[in-house]
């Protein structure tokens, strides 16, 4: 097991950035998901750490060792790959056991790391088979086998569950998360999917058009996002962003838009003020921060608005919404399954003041 | 996925259409096997019988093609008196030779090819094959020179050198095509697993074993089969089947029992080379490691 600490890292290809100054650390034994968008770097950043890329500056360190000039044999490092890139003349069993081959581990040592990492993963019984003759489930754990059979310092996971259904990819989920919590291995894991990210890794790192934008815990990353673009990427369903605009009344701050208005809390205000605002602002808030309701009233009064049902989409659990308050600006709403209104009809929004992301206009950073 | 099956609608023209395709067959049969037949019965024929033949037209007669008392005369006279147990050894070594030469540094050149990119690489890629588009005959004569002042005429290695430079653009381009179907992925994979580069290379090998198997029998063909190398650069020393074949023609005297069995002594090796990489070229590919 090591630390890994990436250190002003850029990466070209050409005369095309894919990864920016980065500066990223991942403290020993835990999981950091690396998430982005395709084409954000985050493959590239994994594969430089593999060391099947060249690094164009910078410095990676596992431990304290600096790896740059490491070839990925040397590194002692395990990776699964998007594709499985599984070796379709072998057998199971010779998958998984091929990098302790190449090791020339003795037979015995082998058979018994092989069945122990098997058992762990529940593919013994697939032992002769060739990867052809596996569903895409099963290939998955034998590239999750190959990986974990010889106790590297560093797994790297490049998209392992992208191409799984649905189904099997929130079972997988959980059991990565599992198996890395049991291994305690130190854990990169890219990932363009923000459900995987939130529900597995210690860390996410966002990453966007090659620039790291912020690293913390899930936790952070969902409810304190540092720019407009964290804020609309993470999430399901995305968040609302409304322009508005900054008015004071009397000692109060509020944020106005043409159908509605929303006073800030006295710490809102504060650090509004620190951040030396223009009166050009984005509002952002999420789905589930909104209460939607039926009818209309003469005035909605502050932190509410009126607006009419665009469409409904029940989705189980719940029934999402989507509102138009004027013209150009919908709301997309998260209520309660079973909510029941026509397109057209008139309705309610009333916003948690408290869980409401205002951020620049011009810049996308986020005041609070 | 897609099935093979191929979907036949009925129509009128349909057992038309079958019956000239099984026509057509019959005839190009007889066409190609014939000849081969023949010559494989008359190298166990003394001349006399072997020029037995029923008058045109006499169907009924075709029975004195089959009666004859089979004898192994030609065969040993061409490897007692005539020398073709050298002969053979000759093609064999001269075939087996150029082909494995051909695999080992065709195989390497394609694999560079196929994963690195640098300047140029179009074009020299191109050239490699151009090197192919003259035809053998007008390359000999400064071939000829050059072989001469090396001191490679009428030796073993020098025919060996002569169908390598001529199959070694060949192997190139049909194992870039192999190589380029084998996912990168598979090679990275086995980078970090611990192999280095040579050895994930060889980790990849097997699954170009079916470009390789295929390569090689036009490669051993090529060899094994060419008349105009092997009886002006190979002349003298390193004569091989094809031409010691031909001089079985002499002016004053064809000796036909001896030209039929060499027929049959260079075509059965082939014949046999045919089948055994048959059975590993219908192995192909095994896909589905890597999700398409």
């Amino acid at each position: 097991m090591a630390s890994v600490s990436i250190r002003s890292v850029w990466k070209y290809y050409g005369k095309t950035m894919a990864v920016q100054d980065l500066d990223l650390e991942v403290e020993e034994n835990s999981f950091l998901c690396i998430l982005g968008p395709s084409g954000c770097g985050k493959s590239s950043t994994l594969r430089m750490l593999a060391g099947l890329e060249h690094i164009s500056s910078g410095d990676i360190f596992f431990g304290d060792t600096r790896v740059n000039d490491l070839a990925p044999k040397d590194r002692n490092i395990a990776m699964v790959f998007e594709n499985y890139a599984l070796y379709p003349h072998k057998s199971v069993f010779d998958n998984i056991a091929n990098p302790l081959r190449l090791r020339n581990m003795s037979a015995e040592e082998i058979a018994s790391r092989v069945t122990r990492a098997a058992a762990m993963l529940q593919i013994e019984h697939l032992f002769d088979r060739k990867p052809a003759q596996l569903s895409g489930g099963q290939k998955q754990r034998v590239a999750i086998g190959r990986a974990i059979v010889r106790e590297p310092r560093v797994f790297l996971f490049d998209e392992p569950i992208a191409h799984l259904d649905a189904k099997l990819r929130a079972h997988m989920r959980g059991e990565l998360k599992h198996l890395q919590r049991q291994l305690r291995t130190t854990t990169i894991y890219v990932t363009h999917d923000q459900m995987e990210a939130l529900s597995m890794a210690d860390r996410i790192a966002v990453m966007h058009q090659g620039v790291l934008q912020q690293v913390g815990t899930p936790d952070e990353i969902y409810h304190h996002p540092v720019n407009e673009w964290v804020a609309g990427f993470v999430g399901e369903p995305p968040m609302n962003f409304v322009d508005c605009r900054l008015e004071s009344q009397g000692e109060r701050l509020y944020i106005a838009h043409p159908s509605f208005r929303v006073p800030l809390t006295a710490q809102q205000a504060r650090q509004l003020n620190s951040a030396a605002s223009a009166p050009d602002v984005r509002l952002g808030v999420r789905p589930d921060d909104l209460a939607l309701s039926n009818g209309s009233v003469a005035d909605p009064g502050d932190g509410a608005a009126l607006g009419r049902i665009f469409v409904t989409e029940p989705v189980g659990g719940d029934t999402l919404v989507d509102v138009k308050l004027t013209e150009e600006q919908r709301l997309l709403v998260r209520t309660r399954a079973g909510f029941d209104g026509d397109s057209g009809d008139p309705c309610v929004i009333r916003l948690n003041q408290d869980r409401i992301h205002l951020f620049s206009r011009e810049s996308g950073v986020a005041y609070f | 996925m897609a099935s093979l099956d191929i979907v036949e609608n009925r129509s009128p023209l349909r057992p038309l259409g079958r019956a000239l395709s099984i026509l057509f067959l019959a005839v190009f049969t007889l066409w190609t096997v014939l000849p081969i037949f023949v010559m494989f019965v008359s190298s166990f024929k003394d001349l006399l019988q072997a020029f037995q033949l029923p008058a045109v037209g006499d169907w009924g007669a075709i029975g004195i093609f089959f009666d004859f008392d089979p004898t192994l005369a030609h065969y040993y006279n061409l490897f007692a008196n005539l020398n073709f147990g050298t002969y053979l050894f000759n093609s064999l070594a001269a075939a087996l030779g150029s082909a494995a030469i051909s695999v080992v540094l065709g195989s390497m050149a394609a694999y560079s090819l196929s994963r690195v990119e640098f300047r140029g690489k179009k074009d020299l890629f191109f050239w490699i094959i151009s090197t192919r588009m003259a035809p053998v005959v007008a390359v000999l004569v400064p071939l000829y020179a050059i072989f001469r002042s090396a001191g490679l005429i009428g030796t073993l290695p020098g025919l060996i050198l002569a169908y390598t430079t001529f199959n070694l653009p060949f192997a190139i381009w049909i194992l870039k095509g192999f190589f380029d179907n084998v996912p990168y992925a598979i090679e990275e994979a086995a980078m970090v697993d611990g192999a280095s580069r040579v050895q994930a290379l060889r980790e990849i090998m097997p699954l170009v074993a079916p470009g390789v198997g295929a390569f090689l029998i036009l490669c051993v063909l090529f060899a094994w089969n060419d008349y105009l190398f092997a009886s002006i650069i190979g002349s003298g020393g390193a004569k091989t089947l094809p031409p010691a074949t031909r001089e079985l023609v002499q002016p004053q005297n064809i000796q036909w029992g001896s030209i039929m069995a060499a027929g049959v002594v260079t075509t059965v090796p082939m014949l046999f080379l045919g089948l055994l990489i048959r059975r590993y070229l219908v192995t192909g590919l095994t896909m589905g490691a890597v999700r398409e």
